[in-house]
């Protein structure tokens, strides 16, 4: 290493000779203070001679600049919607790259007195965990044999499941708009006008199939991971063979079940095709958050402070989801890909 | 249909199809366990696919209560691809020209339809795949606080897209927004641009970007990850640069995971909608799925939505094809 560097420091040393020389019996300690740039150097020159007489500096120094190029442009949006819900109705117009236009959080109130928001956030909510539960269960039977027996056809089965999550939810929408606005008599006790269309139903029975597959084989990862011993031990022991899946492998499995629960309740919290089509869009209809968000568009005027808190409003549980269960959505999104 | 689905679980705390269960071979209990999976499948995905397809044969139907009319055989189809479908929206092909100088006048809106969605799915898998690899690279270092800065960089994966779509429309409004201000001192935009079709697809592209980088990050670094730290060592030893050893080692050995990763991405992408609806509206910029949403709602041309709706899963399995086959070359070099 400090081979190099005498090599480098010696050219640049006689190019400037005069002042060099006029320090000559500063030249051994240079050697010994070699991070330090001749006195004559501009800052730059100065700079980029330390990069190449040392590149793992060159390396670390990109590495801190694309960090907090990452950091800036990741969070900058989320800082800068703030910045528009704090500033009064009035003065939006003067919302500043930084700064916000003047400060009320009174929009985070009004979003609730206007529309009835915080109903259309216990939607998103109850949807997204009747869909996480009905994965995890429909998912962990599915997982479990795909993951753990035996049998014929399985690589074909497989390949169906992997084949849904191939299209796009528009090739399922039409024939289910219909079906959903059917009015079925056998529903009639449980749905007023026996359709499906504006309860929950319409919304979670499409997304429940669509996030399917991603829980399916992660489950089906964790699921065979589990030592065959174990559930053999739990039969011996006089255990049925779901209850040996529910009381051993499931159990066994925990970070895995928690990840694609994570994972489907994100992405059906997070959804826009099917929540915005199958409903009317009014919170007694069972409409989601989305529907609240847009319908600050209102009539006369479009009122985007209110927009901007009621974002900031409906994106807190996820963010808080995704600090908390960060790692297990790094696995779960890994370990359904790499199955693939 | 749907009582089908709910009854067939219903059998499940009782204790004699249990000990029915108990007596079956394993292929049996196998076929058992997988049938509520397989049918909301198919209520939800086998059966509607095959009913598009049925629907997108059969003829518009305006006035009538039913929607679909007779067997017209593929003339929905033919219909779309010369062009002749008498879309509402048509006009947008004006405002379409001129924001696309690519774009001819009198193109077909489903071509238009078409070019939106492969462009936006080319172009941002691109991006996110190229930035994507610098957040991963990032984040396979070592370092202290390296937990917050991977939970920053997953944040915007994780937010739903019609926020994403409102921080893009706020930011990119003419009244409050900076970015049309920045944008025109750059001297791309014009005044309104969610308004006009370039820029608007300019937008909704930036703002896919932002949202789902972390996504190609996140698949890119297992793949980071699961290379032997050894052949660094090595490569080290016999004075590779750190440049070589990228060249040489980490991307012929992420190449396979930057392909699924590359696939799910591209399947994703050309799905968009929801992006599009939240920010410039469908009519702005038209992408596949945009199209199939405007002959439904607007001209009630169900059986043309439903051509659409089977043209676009046409699409992406032509890619899914393409992307498996470029899978299966990439893995036989390496072995």
């Amino acid at each position: 290493m400090s081979d190099r560097r005498v090599d480098d420091a010696e050219p640049t040393a006689v190019a400037d000779g005069g002042v060099a020389e006029g320090s000559a019996g500063g030249q051994p300690a240079l050697d010994e203070t070699a991070d330090e740039p001749e006195l004559d150097r501009g800052l730059i020159e100065a700079w980029a001679a330390k990069m190449i007489s040392n590149p793992d500096r060159a390396y670390r120094a990109t590495f801190y600049v694309a960090t907090i190029f990452f950091l800036v442009t990741t969070l900058f949006p989320f800082y800068w919607l703030l910045m528009v819900a704090l500033t009064p109705r009035g003065s939006l117009s003067d919302v500043g790259v930084l700064t916000p236009g003047g400060f009320n959080p009174i929009a985070f109130i009004e979003i609730f007195q206007m529309l009835p928001f915080h109903r259309y956030v216990f939607n998103s909510f109850l949807i997204a965990t009747i869909a996480t539960v009905a994965v995890l269960l429909v998912g962990s039977l599915a997982g479990y044999v795909f993951g753990r027996l035996r049998f014929r056809g399985r690589n074909v089965l497989l390949l169906a499941v992997l084949v849904t999550s191939f299209f796009p939810p528009a090739a399922f929408f039409i024939p289910l708009n219909r079906l959903f606005n059917r009015n079925v008599d056998a529903l009639r006790p449980l749905i007023s006008d026996g359709s499906l269309y504006n309860t929950p139903y319409a919304i979670f029975i499409p997304l429940s199939a669509i996030f399917l597959p991603l829980s399916i084989f992660i489950l089906m990862t964790f699921y065979s991971q589990i030592p065959d011993g174990l559930e053999d031990a739990a039969r011996v022991e006089g255990t049925t063979r779901l209850g040996a899946l529910f009381r051993v492998i499931v159990p066994l499995s925990a970070p895995g079940v928690a990840t694609a629960g994570v994972l489907t309740f994100i992405s059906v919290y997070n959804e826009y095709f099917f929540s915005s089509l199958m409903t009317d869009g009014r919170p007694g209809s069972w409409a989601p958050m989305l529907e609240g968000i847009l319908r600050f568009q209102g009539e006369f005027e479009v009122l985007f402070n209110l927009m901007a808190a009621a974002s900031i409003v409906a994106v807190l549980p996820v963010a808080i989801l995704v600090i908390v269960a960060q790692e297990k959505i790094v696995s779960g999104l890994t370990s359904g890909a790499v199955k693939e | 249909m749907s009582t089908d689905t709910r009854s067939d679980d219903g059998g499940f705390g009782l204790t004699s199809p249990l000990n029915w269960l108990e007596t079956q071979s394993e292929e049996v209990y196998a076929y058992v366990l997988l049938a509520p999976a397989f049918l909301l499948l198919a209520v939800v995905a086998f059966y509607p696919l095959i009913e598009t397809f049925r629907f997108s044969l059969l003829a518009n139907e305006l006035a009538a209560a039913d929607p679909f009319g007779e067997f017209v055989g593929l003339d929905n189809y033919v219909a779309l691809l010369t062009g002749n479908t008498p879309f509402t929206q048509q006009f947008v092909a004006v405002s379409l020209a001129e924001g696309f100088p690519f774009i001819q006048f009198d193109a077909p809106f489903l071509q238009q339809a078409i070019f939106v969605t492969l462009a936006f799915a080319i172009i941002s898998v691109l991006f996110e795949t190229t930035i994507g690899f610098g957040q991963a690279l990032v984040l396979d270092k070592d370092f202290y606080g390296r937990r917050w800065v991977r939970v920053s960089i997953i944040i915007p994966w994780a937010i739903p897209i019609v926020i994403q779509g409102m921080i893009f429309f706020l930011m990119f409004n003419p009244t409050i927004g900076f970015g049309t201000d920045f944008m025109q001192w750059l001297g791309v935009f014009g005044s309104n641009p969610l308004s006009s079709s370039t820029d608007a697809f300019i937008i909704v592209l930036v703002a896919d970007i932002w949202k789902t980088t972390a996504f190609m990050a996140l698949l890119i670094l297992a793949g980071l990850q699961s290379i032997d730290r050894g052949l660094y060592d090595v490569a080290k030893v016999s004075g590779a640069s750190p440049w070589q050893r990228f060249k040489y080692i980490t991307l012929p050995l992420v190449a396979p995971a930057l392909l699924v990763a590359m696939l799910f991405r591209t399947m994703d992408a050309m799905r968009i909608y929801g992006l599009i609806d939240a920010t410039a509206g469908c009519e702005t910029v038209p992408s596949l799925t945009c199209l199939v949403i405007i002959s439904l709602e607007s001209s009630r041309r169900w059986a043309t939505a439903s051509a659409v709706a089977f043209l676009t899963a046409v699409v992406i399995s032509g890619f899914v094809v393409a992307y498996l086959l470029a899978l299966r070359n990439s893995n036989g070099g390496v072995a």
